[in-house]
């Protein structure tokens, strides 16, 4: 049995896909390119597949880890290569590795946020507007955890905040805390911005760029 | 690929997935490469369309040809449909994102009743009028097919045709015709006279009915040139037909997310209720080689771990030895699993049983469907509580601790002792698990009884019955609460009203179009979805329009009238119908067509079972 971490990328039409989806899609990705998993020994066996950081509907990833595990050796090019000829639009393997951090060291993680509108001014205002709020050092809103609902402020998730006007678009950059300790969705912290700076952008994408362990060291 | 104008839009809608198109296997064609144009429209939530078989091979099949495109379209459940409207969007098809309007055929398949008032609304979605008379251009034209189309009088007078029976000939003679007409700019009337003389084609604004003063249907004349009875059509030879090779993989599951392979169409047992039984007459089997090809190449395109190979009774499947022995060790190498869904367990090989449950085990099922032996002679339901008990104690002695019951209450003839049956053979299945010496230690055992409502449906011997009133059936359904003493049986009921409405639509004439299209416009849709059937608007509807529904549903038609139906012709004759309701009456059990032909009509459709048994010809 060899432990293989996937890097995928994540994209177009699959940002719409769940992670619950999205299991369920490289499981069939996985068998299609006839990769032999290797299977839990319960009474329902399924194939070892873990997400070491699902994301949120409608984020999309640059470099996201999937840890399986295969039963025969099989190169590292080799499974890249089955597994993106077969794999749906959207979806694409970036990179083949050894799993070598643990998930729990992750800490942190890159995210860009573009939000279009329908002209430079307002794209402007509201890369002026989001700056200054985060500034400020408090954003509330309410978040959902396995708790319930309670409002909390972002700004105690953010630990770098840029916004800056592209044309018609506003650009974030922003450096969240993500993992299991602590963790904020990138929409989230969006749509409360939106909501503060009352400006609502025509179209908007999330993007995870790279996930980071302590010290800003990359997750690998 | 969905309109750009919606993009700003899908992550405010429950399961986005459903909208965006673009999932594996999906055939993206360029609309100006092709003739004709075909959106195939499936009337429920996508996750229930993309369940379907006949959606997957009608996709398949229309995209196998190089002058045509098949794209999916579902309905957009209620948050979308809001997004849509106040967006100004109209339906579009899922692989292009072009609007439904634009195409050449909008296909509906119609499996069941409930799901008419969803036609209009997608019709209207697309910007079209609901009316067949007033869409005056050649296209796009409005077509359905399914089990429904066996009585679709209820919608005659939105669809432009009906397609009866198998559709993978009379599809493909559709096509070619419709090409042909819309090259040389014929106009709809003309090609709709033409269409008429394809077998398997309905048209039903060919037909005209008229009324006796009771309600009941005087006369149903064929106009300009059509024939007096349209024929379904019907697939001799199953290996020769064209059968999908790979499946679109959705993104988001769906209800059956799994390879579904056809072994046989049709029936040899005759249930007197079913439907379906009847309207796939004669039998005709895949060969197991041909099966086995389909499983391990869609397996192969999908990635999927699951077959079920589908039919209305698995255990009559003359090849099903010879398939799973061939099948089972590549099944069980990858990982795959095959279900069965209604197999009988008496007389089936246990090392393959074994075999079959190596890689996951599934639930242990029963249709008895009538709780009395006298009750299941009526509806010629050939099982036995003997059979019941003893396949129930095999599995029991094999670890199985779940057993499941189908049922249904307002069968013709039923008595209180009949419903009260259905918890006395429960109760015995519980009786059974706690007297087995060999079962599983330290278990309870589960046995889950579900009970729904009979409807009566066009042709079956039971299309003259009277159906129970809803009071009469919750009625019953407390009877059979009362029955039930032990806690390990659990009830599922059903709602009747839903069963009332299904019985008007089944068994419903042309004068119910106003009826639906009213109801449409307050409102109704997804009526088969509890949550959202308003029985009040429809019972508006009905009084709007002087008409009493009961007339369809609780009424006993006498064998003499002029059904709405009668000038179709599915192979099985009325005569025959006649002959096995009369026999239900007395009790009296039919044999499957292998022990004996019933000459129930259906070998003129040539065929399968019949040319097997050289059987006489009615």
């Amino acid at each position: 049995m060899n432990s293989v971490r996937l890097w995928y990328k994540k994209s177009g039409l699959a940002v719409y896909t769940s992670h619950l989806d999205m299991n369920r899609c490289f499981t069939r990705a996985v068998r299609r390119a006839g990769i032999p998993l290797w299977y839990t020994e319960g009474f329902n066996p399924h194939p070892y597949l873990t997400f070491l950081l699902p994301l949120p509907l409608g984020t999309a990833g640059e470099r996201e880890p999937l840890d399986i595990r295969t039963v025969e050796d099989i190169s590292a090019e080799e499974i890249k290569k089955r597994l993106n000829a077969v794999l749906p639009e959207g979806l694409e393997i970036v990179d083949v590795t050894e799993a070598r951090d643990k998930a729990n060291e992750i800490v942190s993680a890159a995210y860009e946020i573009t939000a279009r509108f329908e002209s430079g001014e307002d794209a402007e205002k509201f890369a002026k507007s989001v700056t200054d709020i985060i500034g400020t050092g408090t954003l509330e809103a309410e978040k959902r955890s396995k708790r319930g609902i309670k409002t909390v402020n972002l700004c105690e998730f953010v630990r770098s905040f840029e916004a800056k006007a592209d044309g018609n678009a506003a650009v974030i950059r922003t450096e969240l805390l993500t993992g299991t300790q602590q963790n904020l969705n990138a929409g989230l912290l969006e749509e409360a911005l939106e909501k503060a700076a009352g400006i609502s952008p025509e179209t908007m994408t999330i993007v995870r760029k790279e996930i980071y362990k302590e010290n800003n060291e990359l997750f690998a | 690929m969905y309109p750009e104008k919606l993009e700003k839009h899908l992550l405010r809608v429950q399961k986005p997935g459903r909208y965006t198109g673009g999932e594996l296997n999906s055939v993206v064609k360029d609309r100006d490469s092709v003739d004709i144009s075909y959106a195939f429209c499936f009337p429920d939530t996508y996750e229930i369309g993309m369940s379907h078989l006949g959606m997957k091979i009608i996709y398949s099949l229309v995209n196998s040809r190089e002058d045509a495109r098949c794209e999916r379209v579902f309905a957009p459940d209620v948050d979308m449909e809001e997004i849509l409207r106040s967006e100004n969007i109209p339906l579009y098809a899922l692989e292009s994102g072009d609007a439904v309007k634009g195409f050449d055929i909008i296909g509906f398949t119609m499996q069941y009743e409930l799901s008419y008032t969803n036609v209009l609304n997608m019709l209207d979605l697309a910007g079209l009028p609901v009316r067949s008379a007033d869409r005056k251009s050649l296209t796009p034209l409005v077509i359905a097919g399914g089990t429904c189309v066996c009585n679709f009088e209820p919608m005659a007078d939105f669809v432009d045709i009906t397609l009866l029976g198998d559709g993978e000939e009379v599809t493909m003679e559709l096509i070619d015709l419709l090409k042909e007409y819309k090259k040389k700019g014929a106009g709809k009337e003309e090609f709709l006279k033409a269409a008429a003389g394809i077998p398997g084609v309905y048209v039903p604004s060919l037909y005209s009915v008229e009324y006796k003063e009771d309600g009941t249907i005087a006369s149903v004349t064929a106009k300009d040139g059509a024939p007096e009875k349209a024929v379904k059509r019907n697939v001799a030879d199953l290996d020769k037909m064209f059968s999908p090779e790979t499946f679109v993989v959705p993104f988001l599951e769906t209800v059956f997310d799994r390879t579904t392979v056809e072994i046989f169409r049709g029936c040899i047992r005759g249930c007197r209720f079913c439907q379906a039984g009847f309207l796939s007459r004669p039998l005709r089997e895949k060969s197991p080689a041909e099966v086995e090809r389909e499983c391990r190449a869609i397996c192969d395109s999908t990635g999927y771990d699951e077959i079920s190979l589908c039919s209305l009774s698995t255990s009559d499947y003359k090849g099903l030895e010879t398939l799973l022995r061939s099948m089972l060790p590549w099944a069980n190498e990858n990982k795959i699993n095959i279900a069965l869904p209604s197999l009988r367990v008496d007389n089936f090989p246990q090392e393959l049983m074994e075999q079959l449950t190596s890689v996951r085990r599934s639930g242990l099922t029963f249709a008895p469907e009538a709780g009395t032996q006298r009750l299941r002679d009526v509806i010629n339901k050939n099982i036995t509580e003997k059979e019941v008990l003893s396949t129930c104690a095999q599995a029991f002695s094999g670890g199985w601790t779940a057993v499941k019951l189908y049922f249904m209450i307002g069968l013709p003839t039923e008595t209180p002792e009949d419903v009260e049956g259905i918890a006395n053979l429960a109760q015995a299945v519980v009786d059974e698990f706690y007297h087995n010496e060999n079962k599983p230690k330290g278990k309870s055992v589960n046995v889950s009884i579900s009970v729904a409502s009979f409807v009566p449906k066009p042709f079956t011997p039971f299309q003259w019955e009277a159906q129970d009133r809803p009071d009469t059936l919750i009625e019953k359904q407390g009877l059979l609460m009362q029955s039930v003493k032990s806690r390990k049986i659990t009830v599922s009921r059903h709602v009747p009203h839903t069963s009332f409405l299904e019985g008007v639509f089944a068994r419903g004439d042309r004068r119910l179009c106003d009826v639906v299209e009213y109801a449409w416009k307050n409102c109704c849709k997804f009526d088969s979805w509890e949550e959202h059937l308003k029985l009040d608007v429809w019972m508006q509807s009905f009084e709007k329009f002087g008409i009493d529904p009961f007339f369809y549903t609780a009424r006993k038609r006498s064998f003499d009238e002029i059904l709405p139906w009668d000038h179709l012709d599915f192979g099985v004759t009325k005569a025959f119908l006649r002959r096995e309701n009369e026999r239900a009456h007395e009790g009296l059990t039919t044999p499957p067509c292998r022990e004996k032909c019933s000459a129930c009509g259906a070998a003129k459709l040539n065929g399968g079972v019949c040319n097997e048994l050289c059987a006489a010809v009615v």
